[in-house]
C-alpha cells in the first residue's frame, strides 16, 4: 500500500528485455538514470547556451557549479588534477540531480540503490587504479608504504594501508546509499503518521500537525543532505585522484 | 536446545559488550569535550590522546563483535 | 572526448586559460564563499567520519571471510583480517580528521594502529 515506507524503493520492469539468459529489462531505475543525465546534460546546455557576457540567474548556476568543482578539483589534487575535471563534474553533477530528482514525490531514488551508488565508486576507484598504475608503473605500490616505519611493523603497515584503500569504494558507496535510503524512509513514515492520525476524527487531524511539520522540516534537511551527499562524493573523489596522480607525497 | 539458536543467541549477547564500548567512547569524548571547552588553547595538542584512547576503547568493543561474529559464520 | 588524442594541444589551451583566470580572479575578492564553504564542511566532514571507520571494519570483516572461504583457514582469516580492519578503519578516521597526511606519507601516530 501506500503507507509502506519500502514502497518507493521496488524496482518494476517497464520494458522487459532479456539476452541470453540475463535480464536487461528497462527498468524504472534505468528510466531516471536516463532522465538524471538527461535533465542535467540540457540544463546545462541550455542555460549556457546563450553565453551571456553578464550572466543570467539560470547561467550563473552552471557556471557556480563549473566553479565550485574547479577548484575543488584544484585545491585537492593541483592543476594536474584539472585533467579529471569532467569526469569529476559528471559524477558530481549526477549524484547532485539524481539526489534531487529523488525529492520529488513519487519519483524513483537511483542513488537509494547500493548498486548504483557502488558502480559509480567502482568507477572511481578503477579510474584511480588503472591511471596510477599506468602514469607511475609499479611506483604506484609505494602509495601502500609509508616512509620511517621501522622494519619489523612493515608487514603490518601494509597490510593495514592495503585494507584501508579497499575500504574507500565500500564508505564512498555505502555513505551515499544509506542517506539517501534513511532519508527517504524517515520522509515516508513521518509523512504515514499524517494519514494514520488523520483517519481518527478531529483530535487526530489536530495532532497530525506534528508529523505534518516534521515531515515539511525534514524534506528542508533532505535537500541539504541531496547535495551534501554529492559534494562529499565530489571532494573524497578529488582526494582519491590526487593519490593517483602524485603517490608517494 | 537447537545449536544454531544458541549460537544466535550467544552472538546477540555477545553484541551486549559493543554497548559498554559505546558508553565508553561517551565518556571520552564527552570529557576531552568538556576540558577543551574550558582550556581550548591545550585541546589541541591532546586529540592524539583522544585518538589512543579511543582506539584502545574500541578495540574491546571489536573483541566482542569478533566473537558474535566467530559464532555467526564459523 | 573526440580531441582527446592531442592531448598537448589540449594543455596548452587549458595552461593559457588558467593563466587569463589567475589574472582575472585577483582582482576580484573571494570573501564570502570561503566562510560558506566551512559551515558545510563541518556537517559533511561528521558525516563522512563516522562511515569511514565502519568501512575499514566491514570490508576486514568481508576479506577474513572470504579468504576463509577460499583457503579454508577459519576462524583465522576472520580474526586477523577484522583486527587489521579495525586499523584501517582508525586510518581512514585520523586521515580524514587530517591528523595524517595522505597516503605514503610520513605518518606521525602510526604507532596507535598496532595495538
Amino acid at each position: 500500500m501506500a503507507t509502506d515506507p519500502i514502497h518507493q524503493f521496488q524496482i518494476s520492469k517497464w520494458i522487459p528485455i532479456e539476452i541470453g539468459g540475463l535480464d536487461f529489462s528497462f527498468t524504472n531505475a534505468s528510466a531516471f538514470m536516463v532522465a538524471t543525465v538527461a535533465g542535467a546534460g540540457a540544463f546545462l546546455f541550455l542555460t549556457t547556451s546563450s553565453r551571456g557576457l553578464v550572466p543570467g540567474r539560470l547561467q550563473s548556476i552552471s557556471e557556480m557549479a563549473y566553479e565550485f568543482i574547479a577548484s575543488m578539483l584544484r585545491d585537492a589534487a593541483g592543476s594536474h588534477g584539472m585533467r579529471f575535471f569532467p569526469f569529476v563534474f559528471s559524477l558530481f553533477m549526477f549524484v547532485l540531480v539524481a539526489n534531487l530528482l529523488g525529492m520529488f514525490p513519487y519519483f524513483f531514488t537511483v542513488t537509494s540503490h547500493v548498486i548504483v551508488t557502488f558502480a559509480l565508486a567502482i568507477l572511481v576507484i578503477g579510474t584511480v587504479l588503472v591511471y596510477g598504475f599506468w602514469k607511475h608503473g609499479l611506483g604506484f605500490l609505494k602509495l601502500f608504504v609509508p616512509d620511517g616505519v621501522p622494519g619489523v611493523l612493515m608487514p603490518l603497515v601494509v597490510a593495514i594501508e592495503v585494507v584501508s584503500f579497499l575500504s574507500r569504494p565500500v564508505s564512498l558507496s555505502v555513505r551515499l546509499f544509506a542517506n539517501m535510503l534513511a532519508g527517504h524512509i524517515t520522509l515516508k513514515v513521518f509523512a504515514g503518521f499524517v494519514t494514520s492520525l488523520g483517519a481518527f476524527g478531529v483530535a487526530g487531524a489536530a495532532g497530525a500537525v506534528l508529523p505534518l511539520a516534521m515531515t515539511v522540516a525534514l524534506t528542508g534537511l533532505e535537500f541539504l543532505v541531496a547535495f551534501l551527499q554529492a559534494y562529499v562524493f565530489a571532494v573524497l573523489t578529488c582526494m582519491y585522484l590526487n593519490d593517483a596522480l602524485h603517490p608517494g607525497h | 536446545m537447537e545449536v544454531e539458536a544458541a549460537k544466535a543467541i550467544g552472538a546477540g549477547i555477545a553484541c551486549l559488550g559493543m554497548g559498554g564500548a559505546g558508553i565508553g567512547l561517551g565518556h571520552i569524548f564527552g570529557n576531552y569535550l568538556a576540558g577543551a571547552l574550558r582550556n581550548p588553547s591545550a585541546a589541541d595538542g591532546q586529540f592524539g590522546r583522544l585518538i589512543f584512547g579511543f582506539a584502545v576503547t574500541e578495540a574491546l568493543g571489536i573483541f566482542s563483535l569478533l566473537v558474535a561474529l566467530l559464532l555467526l559464520f564459523t | 572526448m573526440a580531441n582527446r588524442g592531442k592531448p598537448g594541444d589540449l594543455d596548452g589551451r587549458r595552461r593559457d586559460l588558467e593563466a587569463a583566470l589567475a589574472a582575472r580572479r585577483r582582482e576580484r575578492p573571494s570573501g564570502g564563499e570561503g566562510a560558506e564553504r566551512g559551515g558545510k564542511s563541518d556537517f559533511a566532514n561528521a558525516l563522512k567520519l563516522s562511515s569511514e571507520f565502519i568501512a575499514g571494519v566491514v570490508v576486514g570483516v568481508a576479506l577474513g571471510w572470504f579468504i576463509d572461504r577460499m583457503a579454508g583457514t577459519s576462524p583465522w582469516g576472520l580474526i586477523i583480517f577484522l583486527l587489521l580492519g579495525f586499523g584501517a578503519g582508525i586510518l581512514n578516521v585520523l586521515r580524514s580528521a587530517g591528523l595524517i597526511a595522505e597516503f605514503g606519507s610520513k605518518a606521525p601516530k602510526k604507532g596507535d594502529d598496532d595495538l
